[in-house]
């Protein structure tokens, strides 16, 4: 016998009696409806609570710590506790490592950086592996990123570097604020960094004195006059950094600026004053990992603390939301189950009504010389078309249903939503309103599980089925 | 007359109700050649419906050998019946059993199907074939649309379609008046011989017996007589006049 007949057959008998398959099939759609939909609510839930720890900080970014001595004084192993060079070439030969650069914080009584003689850089300086800033995602707003084959000299500025410099010859006001008046314009900076000069010099530590102490004794000339004591150098800009609030370092009030580089000037200004070196055997106090991807964050995390440091990333927390999510999301989906399973005990009793109505034709097609396996075939296929109907009806309702929770709940969280929209972006406001995701597999795999549902009810009906005699359901009158 | 299609050695069927042993059939033998039309006549109860049950694999005997055209199919499994019955043996019923989900080609089809034959192919043999019966205005009909000759027709349209070897007939004319049974009988006789098919008949209807070429009597499941037609009720043509 052919396929297509016994679809054909097993069609045709569901047609026959519409309101019963109606009903049955009905069943299922509410049963798969529960689950898609309830699944769908973690899915929203899991992606805002991505979306809400992504403001917070890039996921896929370790960041390790050099426990500031700690680790080497209490550590059971011991030997790998200096974050150095050494260290973070292991650490970038760790499977999914994608980048990794140290946090070099130079201290701002080490150099001075200056424009247009007056003007004192008041920000932060970091030390970083310029050439893998393109790897952790920063962007640059103006200029460009350093290619790896750039010049060791060459610095970025942060996004809102040109409100840090002040004006050393006033005594008050010397710092213009970075705040929108009421037209909402940024006031103008003192400097324009992509078009002035800017000159670095390393302070001796008389300077540096001074500068701690208090801007009023460094009042007249702290900038100039270190300048003038040390060789000031012209500084290449390559660029301006575009805001992230998620980085970390925070690419706004700081200079970049090469590892080799800073330390290089750190050196310089150890020789100057003659401090000792000591930073060298100590390491970087701070380091960032990029991962390739959120799921492989957590094994790495593993491998770089089972070397001896202190690691931090959202994984930590984003792991245990996630887990809470899951829970979440089981229950839900559980709930759902329970009614696809009556429905599942739906599909078998029609199946087993639609039998014991069919016995003579059962018995009269056995005599016609239909083979046991071809009876059990139909009645497999229709038990499965009516899970598939119930599963392709059940899902696209389910999308209906979806849409309109994300209407309410645009409509209810609609300020809400566009506070946060100001704050974080537009992008990420929209994507927090969608309480309810259906991605393409949940869609796909619904389907395909109402089906499996539905033959998996129908198979002891068919096994029924075919056990009837044909002598006695042909002698049925 | 001619070559046997039909051989049944020493069967018996014995049934178990609750305790007692009931012999339904016991110690049969017979032959029936080829193209033979055959009628086993016996009142109810006789063992003659448990006989053609046996014959046709619905029913398996206590003990004894049946070949069908060669075939020994006592031991038969019931998917090997099932696919025996396919290109072998054709079935009419008392009560028509015909699907009453399905159109009128698609019940006399339904052994074409089952044999996995294109929709196509069958159809227009089944079209065919209830033209033969005189039924090619009602084609489209759901059996609950017919009469009950007309139904009867389309069941033997049905048992003859696969061109089957045998075709049994378990009390053919059981549900209809005197004159859509001659219809009926006549017909299906019609079509036994042109396609040189063997037919066996059970039936409790001496009138019944009449179209046949030779009757087997049966009472209390045994051979009671075997005889040619002619004997007994004369030429069916005659009759039939």
């Amino acid at each position: 016998m052919k396929f297509r007949d016994m679809i054909a057959m097993a069609v045709g008998s569901l047609f026959k009696r519409k309101v019963r398959t109606f009903l049955t099939v009905a069943g299922v759609v509410i049963g798969t409806c529960a689950i898609v939909v309830m699944l769908s609510l973690g899915f929203g839930l899991r992606q805002s609570m991505e979306n809400a720890l992504k403001q917070m900080g890039d996921l896929t970014v370790i960041t390790i710590y050099n426990g500031n001595g700690g680790s080497s004084s209490e550590s059971e192993s011991g030997s790998q506790s200096a974050l150095d060079d050494r260290a973070l070439k292991k650490i970038s030969e760790i499977p999914n490592v994608t980048a990794v650069t140290p946090i070099y914080y130079l201290s701002p009584s080490v150099v001075n950086v200056t424009c247009r003689k007056k003007y004192q850089f008041q920000g932060m300086i970091y030390g970083v592996a310029m050439d893998s800033l393109k790897e952790f995602g920063y962007q640059a707003a103006d200029g460009s990123l350093p290619k790896k084959d750039s010049a060791v000299e060459e610095i970025l500025f942060g996004s809102d570097s040109a409100y840090d410099f002040i004006d050393t010859k006033k005594k008050h006001n010397r710092r213009i604020n970075r705040r929108p008046d009421k037209k909402g314009n940024l006031p103008k900076a003192y400097v324009d960094l992509m078009e002035d000069k800017f000159f670095l010099a390393v302070n001796t530590r008389s300077d540096s004195e001074q500068d701690t102490k208090g801007i009023d004794i460094a009042e007249t000339d702290s900038g100039t006059a270190s300048a003038s004591k040390q060789k000031a150098v012209q500084l290449s800009v390559a660029g301006v950094l575009a805001e992230d609030y998620s980085k970390n370092p925070q690419p706004s009030d700081c200079i970049f600026m090469d590892i080799s580089y800073a330390k290089k000037l750190q050196e310089k200004y150890n020789k100057l004053n003659k401090i000792k070196e000591d930073s060298k055997s100590q390491g970087y106090d701070t380091a960032c990992v990029k991962v390739s991807s959120i799921d492989k964050v957590s094994e790495a995390q593993e491998s770089i603390k089972s070397m001896g440091f202190e690691v931090y990333s959202m994984e930590t927390q984003r792991s245990a939301e996630e887990k809470q999510i899951r829970t979440v999301q089981m229950i839900l989906g559980g709930l759902g189950a329970i009614s696809l399973l009556v429905a599942a005990l739906g599909i078998t009793n029609t199946m087993i009504m639609s039998i014991y109505e069919r016995t003579r034709e059962i018995g009269i097609m056995k005599v016609l010389g239909c083979v046991v396996r071809n009876i059990r075939t139909m009645f497999l296929i229709e038990a499965g078309a009516i899970g598939f109907l119930g599963g392709v009806a059940g899902t696209g309702i389910s999308y209906g249903f979806s849409v309109l929770i994300n209407h309410i709940a645009a409509q209810h969280m609609g300020s809400a939503g566009a506070e946060a929209a100001v704050e974080a972006g537009e992008a990420a406001a929209q994507t927090a309103i969608q309480i309810s995701i259906i991605p393409p597999w949940l869609a796909v795999g619904a389907v395909l599980f109402a089906t499996a549902v539905g033959l998996l009810s129908g198979l002891y009906p068919a096994n029924r089925a075919v056990k009837i005699s044909a002598l006695t359901a042909i002698k049925q009158e | 007359m001619g070559e046997s299609i039909i051989r049944i050695q020493d069967v018996r069927k014995v049934y178990l109700i609750g305790k007692e042993r009931v012999v339904a059939v016991g110690r049969i033998s017979l032959d029936i050649s080829k193209g033979e039309i055959c009628c086993i006549l016996g009142p109810s109860g006789s063992g003659k419906s448990t006989l053609l049950n046996i014959m046709a694999g619905l029913e398996r005997p206590s003990r004894g050998k049946i070949v069908i055209g060669g075939t020994d199919v006592t031991r038969f499994s019931e998917k090997k019946w099932a696919l025996f019955r396919q290109g072998n043996i054709g079935f009419v019923f008392q009560s028509y059993n015909l699907m009453p989900t399905m159109t009128a080609v698609e019940n006399v089809a339904l052994p074409l199907t089952f044999c996995g034959m294109n929709r196509e192919k069958r159809t227009r043999m089944a079209v065919q074939m209830l033209k033969a019966v005189h039924l090619g205005s009602r084609l489209m009909h759901r059996p609950t649309q017919m009469s009950g000759g007309q139904q009867q027709r389309v069941g033997i349209a049905r048992a003859f379609i696969a061109h089957p070897k045998i075709v049994f007939a378990d009390e053919p004319t059981g549900n209809l008046d005197t004159k859509t049974s001659r219809e009926v009988m006549e017909l299906m006789v019609a079509m036994a011989k042109k396609y040189g098919e063997t037919l066996v008949i059970v039936t409790h209807d001496p009138d019944i017996a009449k179209y046949a070429d030779r009757i087997l009597t049966i009472r209390d499941g045994r051979l009671l007589s075997d005889k040619p037609n002619h004997s007994v009720y004369g030429n069916k043509e005659e009759q039939a006049v």
